[in-house]
């Protein structure tokens, strides 16, 4: 991480903190009955992602992930939830009510819990994650599998296109339509698993001389710690919570 | 005589294998000396490593009889995870050897230690150590995966000899190697040699091997057709018909010696080479 990362409170936070925050936002609009609370879950993770430094990133990953799926899920809510109060009406198309307000039911919900894991991964690093999970008792090669293949994935991409040019000066087209693509794809994703096949014995073998299964406990160049910081968030979020089932009950 | 390891009568076949790669092995490896192994290619040299490391039979199965014994203890009895305290592998393959794990080469390098459970802050020094004496430094914060082969080879010695284990079993460390790199990685072997451990070799460089190896092992087709001293191995007509060069000096000695020039003994460096010269013209009653 950057310089700039190191003193940042909110990048600080350790990786459970981050994630216990985003399974409270994804439980807490199960609590509070009212949309507008979970649409207002969207400006709280941005506030906090642009404190993180990392507004623009989840903006993006927001409009490109998200967007396209909570339009679709309204409309088809609007249009096809059955309900009495008729607000439009054209043939068999008509919009309800009931329809109405059910689309933005759901469609705050999945914003809200969306926005959330999208904000969690935004703010904490997969080393800082796994890491956090290996405390937690997930065992060493569990931990690898998951690093390796988040490593393995910028790389798996750059051979991707080292064997689209390679396909390329065979003459596959690789460029164009739809069609085009989907015929380039066999011959350019097979030489990729087949060789990712033959790399995991070699794979497993680089470990092994790794002392990989050493019969030691292992130790951890890179550590991070917990914070008083994390002790008053997790404390705060658990009084948010009081507060909020208190308020469902008493309301 | 002290021996590390010890192999008797061992035979090899590949599980997918129709014949034995490694036939009847017979020898002991002796604490603290460099072997280096020779042959062409296909002879077994890569074959036999693994047997010493363990991965043959624990991870390639296949048909391994008789015995291996790595400090007075069985292979087949010994689990990958203790034989790796013991024995450390440089592979031939500089570019799999690569955790996929880490991020930097100085984390890279560490990556071992973290698995033997050495405490951080030794961690730390004794990467720093290693990085210096393997002359990669500058590459301290490159990802692993960005490097050429040489580098990558030169990261993977260094994750190995930092784990310091006595015996070094080494496939070809130079083969991507520029000659600056390839003497380099010679005078790091020296080095391990003079803090004791003991030294496993495959090399194709004969002039490198006549400098700096103890003993010589010559595998052709599965056997140990020559083994002994790198004197008596290199100055040997014999090893050429197994396919193996010898070095220049002692082509030229054994030319000398057939033409009827009377050597001492032939020279396999280019040192022995010179002092010859000097004895047989003082001889001869040549002045220089
Ligand atoms: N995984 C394997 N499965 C089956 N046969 C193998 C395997 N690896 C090697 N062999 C065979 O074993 C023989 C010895 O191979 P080995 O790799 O030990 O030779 P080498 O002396 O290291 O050669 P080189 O100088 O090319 O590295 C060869 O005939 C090879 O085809
Ligand atoms: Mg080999």
């Amino acid at each position: 991480m950057s310089q700039a990362a190191k003193t940042n409170y909110i990048l600080n936070l350790y990786p459970t903190t981050k994630l216990l925050f985003t399974l409270f936002i994804a439980l807490s609009v199960f609590i509070v009955p009212t949309y507008w609370y979970a649409y207002a879950m969207l400006p709280v993770c941005l506030i906090i992602a642009i404190a993180a430094g990392q507004g623009k990133e989840f903006i993006t990953l927001v409009r490109n992930g998200l967007l396209i799926l909570l339009v679709f899920i309204f409309l088809m809510q609007a249009f096809f939830y059955p309900g009495a109060q008729i607000l439009w009406q054209a043939g068999i198309l008509k919009i309800t009510q009931e329809g109405i307000l059910y689309g933005l039911n759901m469609t705050s919900r999945i914003l809200a819990i969306g926005s959330a894991f999208i904000l969690f991964f935004r703010i904490t690093s997969v080393k800082d994650f796994v890491y956090s999970l290996e405390k937690l008792g997930l065992p060493p090669k569990g931990a690898y599998v998951v690093l390796a293949t988040l490593q393995i994935i910028p790389e798996m991409k750059k051979q991707t296109s080292v064997i689209m040019d390679a396909q390329k000066t065979r003459g596959v087209e690789t460029e164009g339509t739809m069609m085009v693509r989907a015929k380039a794809f066999l011959p350019t994703i097979s030489p990729l698993i087949l060789s990712s096949l033959a790399s995991t014995e070699e794979r497993a073998i680089t470990l092994e001389s790794r002392a990989f299964s050493a019969p030691v406990k292992k130790t951890h160049l890179y550590e991070i710690y917990k914070t008083k910081h994390d002790t008053v968030v997790r404390i705060g979020m658990l009084v948010a919570l009081l507060i909020l089932i208190a308020g469902r009950i008493l309301l | 005589m002290n021996s590390v390891i010890k192999i008797s009568n061992m035979s090899y076949k590949y599980p997918t294998g129709k014949v034995d790669v490694l036939k009847n092995i017979n020898i002991e490896i002796e604490k603290g000396l460099l072997y280096a192994v020779v042959g062409p290619n296909g002879g077994g040299k890569t074959t036999f490593c693994n047997v010493l490391r363990g991965f043959i039979p624990h991870f390639y199965r296949g048909d391994l009889r008789g015995e291996v014994l790595v400090n007075g203890k069985n292979i087949v009895e010994s689990t990958l995870g203790e034989l790796s305290l013991s024995v450390g592998f440089v592979f031939q393959n500089p570019f799999i050897q690569i955790s996929g794990v880490k991020e930097t080469v100085f984390e890279e390098v560490a990556y071992g230690l973290e698995n033997l459970g050495v405490h951080p802050d030794e961690i730390r020094t004794r990467v720093e150590a290693i990085l210096k004496l393997v002359k990669i430094e500058h590459l301290r914060d490159k990802n692993p995966f960005e490097l050429s082969g040489g580098q990558r080879q030169r990261v993977a010695l260094a994750s190995i000899i930092v784990m310091e284990p006595d015996i070094l079993v080494i496939d070809e460390p130079t083969s991507q190697l520029d000659p600056q790199g390839t003497e380099e990685v010679f005078e790091i072997i020296q080095i391990m040699k003079e803090k004791g451990k003991t030294i496993i070799l495959v090399e194709h460089k004969i002039e490198l091997i006549a400098e700096f190896a103890d003993r010589v092992i010559l595998l052709h087709d599965g056997e140990i057709v020559m083994e002994g001293t790198t004197q008596d191995v290199l100055s040997d007509e014999k090893a050429l018909s197994y396919d193996v060069m010898l070095p220049q000096y002692a082509m030229l000695g054994l030319e000398l010696k057939k033409r009827g020039v009377p050597l001492r003994k032939i020279p396999i460096t280019e040192e022995q080479a010179v002092e010859e010269m000097n004895w047989w013209m003082a001889e001869r009653g040549v002045r220089i």
